[in-house]
């Protein structure tokens, strides 16, 4: 039995050594944010009453509590920290666990690593062993990392290591979901597509759980949704987070079981053999290797703007339930379209990130085919650079462009079908007003990806500076010019009269020359060759 | 003869490490042209540079009378390339990988796209990510074989095949020559080169040491030589041209210079020759001379490819 793990000490040193810098922006960003949005609290709110006002207009908003859980207690910073944090903290530490063990599983197996480092003194079940165990590493320290910071900044400690708990057991059971997935899927992409699939699925259960009425039972059908109970600033219960690392072990031994079962580099999901003879050129070649992003991001958009429009369908009866927006109401600071617009607003700005994730993703898909030295053997053929290119750039353009009108279009549906009447044509036009913002960070891609194509990640992390920016920049009280530096911010607003469109133009303005810088570049440069 | 490829002082620098070092080459039309050196000495780099892939810091790069890096499109449609690791989508099949290929250049012989998968046992309808390397090679073979192109140019093709196929892959090879294609082969399989180079040149360091013909190598190279004889083998080292010279008991083994090859020969028939047995200076010969050490010669020479392939690799992750 021992002798199936020999060599996993070794091999998780030498993952350690390649991973770290990958580690590093997660762990800053698990350092930082949670620390910030706690200090914030006290010039947020001045006075408890605020915080109970706030309190009670979010308890009854469905849409709050679809994306960030419910507001169970913000009468104290540390409530405000885990409301705020805890369910965007839980997706990202659970993304985080699941490429670093599909990074050192199946992505190790397909790229011919893994066969150099199975040759060595290597026990059968050294490298799942060493890729789970980085993972459940990287999650601890996401847990502790909060938590110290945290009490450092002055919470309890024990709900501040609540928090933490909550984020490192969601890492520490989806690194046994991907390495279930890695020994399921026959490549890299499969197994992330399939573990991300259950992270999502996950999100959106609890999302409905907490959001329906009378579905509480919905929360123990998702892993996010048990993680909820452990209900950090109040309750303090550490038995959801045993559940989970109970979880996340077993299924890492089921992933053992499984690995033994398959032959290496073929996943248990079997191969077909497929046609003999193809007709494809370069742009049916193009869209081949993006069907599975395409559509998966797509079903992905279709079913959130599905799920967004139910819930904006439920927001006038919400309304109609809370005190504080009667109110608000009845003094016409705000009318109830007026409020609904302007939740349907965020709703549709959450998808545009999204869009924008494939975008960015489809971009960035290209620069993988000079890495593996395919690209050479196209080249090879009478294909221009600006030919090659360009099938890869209307793709990532199009793609998020098709996504927004399918998703702002089912959200407009969804929600007059629901019993919310919203103007399914302003709700369109809203999804494309984010298509600009859109559009930049995929320009960044690609202006990337033709003049430095060692830079390439810098377009993820420009994504990564918009997103915590563009939603927590106007709580935080971030100043103006520090926000218009994220073109999601200046997304011009459908729902109110005289509307700006001025910012959108420049935003696509600037798109368009990193658009042509990135084709000029890619013309003019070296391919990489490996 | 016009050439087919003509290089003359070409410089490649990746950051401060100098791939190509002033490298001259000429591949003459219708020759098959063996490109010899180790892992690191700049092969690849020449090749891609004449595919248009790589841009030349300086000197001159010619291919079928147009620049590779401006003429890119028309240039291609007479050119077919075997890369070295050829790398298939993992989703696709490698019949329609082939089929691809075929199509961006406008369509390939199919009589010859069948002929060579049924030769090289490949099966067309397996996915990318289960074949083998030696299959992913084949997959490349064909599409570059089934393409009628002018000037074919591979990096080490048979890098992965078994030697049943190496055979096949050099019956191949034969087949374009006498059609009348040039082929510009980049090896360091010493053997595959000699079964197939009309002409050689050997690249060492990012400059080419010797471009001849394999005869014309081995004319001015050492010829090897065992005899037994019945007396006096002390007699060989007066003759000029003799090196190397071993006695162990009634046998003597030594090289000699080709002009002096008859002399010698004429003095072993005066002390009483029994045996002879007359090696040609194989490849192998060749290619350590301009790269070993008098000493050691093997060892040494496998020391040197181990540290340029290193110290190649090294540099390439550092930038």
């Amino acid at each position: 039995m021992n002798s199936a793990f020999t060599g996993t000490l070794p091999l998780l040193r030498h993952a350690i050594r390649l991973d770290h810098w990958k580690l590093l922006p997660w762990f800053l960003v698990f350092g930082i944010l949670p620390v910030l949005v706690y200090s914030l609290y006290g010039s947020l709110f001045p006075s408890p009453i605020d915080a109970l006002a706030l309190q009670s207009s979010l308890s009854t908003n469905p849409a709050f509590s679809l994306l960030l859980g419910p507001a169970t207690d913000l009468s104290t910073a540390i409530g405000f920290t885990t409301w705020r944090l805890q369910m965007f903290g839980m997706f990202f530490a659970a993304l985080m666990a699941v490429l670093t063990v599909t990074r050192h599983t199946r992505a190790a197996e397909d790229s011919g690593q893994a066969e150099l480092l199975d040759s060595g003194v290597v026990g059968r079940h050294a490298r799942l062993a060493s890729a789970v165990l980085l993972a459940w590493l990287a999650s601890a320290a996401v847990g502790l990392l909060v938590g110290a910071t945290l009490t450092l900044a002055g919470a309890p400690s024990a709900s501040a290591y609540s928090l933490g708990g909550v984020l490192g057991s969601t890492g520490v059971a989806f690194a046994g979901v991907s390495a279930v997935t890695a020994q399921l899927g026959s490549a890299a992409r499969v197994a992330n597509t399939l573990a991300d699939t259950v992270l999502g699925i996950s999100y959106l259960v609890r999302g409905l759980g907490d959001t329906l009425n009378d579905a509480n039972w919905l929360l123990w059908a998702s892993p996010m949704g048990w993680a909820e109970h452990v209900r950090p600033a109040t309750d303090n219960d550490p038995r959801p987070m045993m559940l989970l690392v109970g979880v996340g072990v077993l299924l890492v031994g089921l992933a053992a079981w499984l690995s033994s079962r398959r032959d290496f580099g073929l996943g248990l999901i079997p191969t077909m053999p497929g046609p003999a003879r193809g007709r494809a050129g370069i742009w049916g070649l193009t869209s081949r290797l993006n069907r599975l992003p395409f559509w998966s991001w797509g079903v992905n958009l279709l079913v959130l703007g599905t799920v967004f429009g139910l819930v904006s369908g439920t927001l006038s009866s919400a309304f109609a339930g809370n005190p504080f927006v009667r109110q608000l109401i009845a003094f016409r600071v705000t009318t109830e379209e007026q409020l609904v617009y302007g939740f349907v607003e965020v709703l549709v700005l959450i998808l545009g990130i999204i869009g924008a994730v494939l975008g960015i993703q489809l971009a960035l898909r290209f620069y993988v085919e000079e890495e593996e030295r395919r690209s050479e053997w196209v080249l090879s053929a009478p294909l221009s650079r600006l030919r090659h290119v360009i099938p890869t750039a209307v793709l990532s353009i199009v793609a998020p462009g098709v996504g927004m009108v399918v998703c702002s279009l089912a959200l407009a549906i969804a929600s007059n079908a629901s019993g919310s009447p919203l103007e399914v044509g302003k709700v369109v036009l809203q999804g494309a007003a984010e298509l600009p913002a859109i559009w930049l960070a995929v320009a960044v891609a690609l202006a990337l990806i033709g003049l430095a194509p060692g830079l390439r990640s810098l377009a993820w992390l420009l994504l990564v500076y918009w997103l915590p920016l563009t939603f927590f920049g106007p709580i935080l009280k971030a100043p103006e010019w520090l926000m218009n530096t994220s073109p999601f911010h200046v997304v011009p607003h459908v729902f109110s009269a005289g509307t700006d469109w001025l910012p959108a133009w420049w935003t696509l303005a600037i798109a368009a020359v990193l658009v042509v810088a990135g084709l000029a570049g890619y013309r003019r440069r070296d391919l990489v060759c490996t | 003869m016009t050439a087919a490829v003509s290089i003359s002082g070409l410089v490649k620098s990746f950051g401060r490490f100098r791939a190509l070092d002033g490298l001259d080459l000429e591949v003459r039309e219708g020759e098959v042209h063996g490109f010899l050196g180790p892992n690191g000495a700049g092969k690849s780099t020449t090749l891609r540079i004449l595919l248009g892939l790589l841009r030349a810091d300086s000197g001159a790069v010619e291919v079928l009378g147009a620049d590779p890096w401006r003429d890119v499109v028309a240039l291609h449609r007479r050119i077919a390339y075997v890369p070295g690791d050829v790398s298939i989508w993992p989703t696709l099949t490698g019949g329609e990988a082939i089929d691809l290929l075929g199509r961006l250049r406008g369509g390939l012989d199919e009589k010859r796209r069948k002929d060579l998968l049924e030769a090289l046992d490949l099966d067309p309808s397996k996915r990318g990510h289960t074949y083998s390397k030696g299959n992913r090679q084949k997959v490349a073979i064909v599409a570059a074989l089934s393409s009628n192109a002018e000037l074919l140019i591979l990096d080490e093709p048979t890098a992965g095949l078994d030697p049943l196929m190496e055979a096949t892959f050099r019956e191949e090879i034969h087949r374009e020559r006498t059609l009348g294609r040039t082929v510009l082969l980049s090896s360091h399989i010493l053997a595959e080169v000699e079964a197939l180079a009309d002409r050689i040149s050997i690249i060492r360091k990012g400059k080419v040491v010797e471009t001849n013909s394999l005869e014309e190598m081995r004319r001015l190279t050492r010829t090897n030589v065992s005899a037994t004889l019945s007396d006096g083998a002390g007699v060989l080292t007066a003759l000029p041209g003799v090196t190397d010279l071993r006695v162990e008991g009634n046998r003597v083994h030594f090289s000699v210079d080709a002009e002096t090859l008859g002399d010698a020969m004429s003095v072993l028939v005066r002390h009483g020759m029994s045996a002879l047995a007359v090696t040609p200076p194989s490849l192998e010969d060749l290619f350590l001379q301009h790269y070993g050490d008098q000493h050691d010669p093997v060892a040494d020479d496998a020391d040197r490819l181990n540290t340029s392939f290193f110290g190649r690799g090294g540099r390439r992750r550092a930038q």
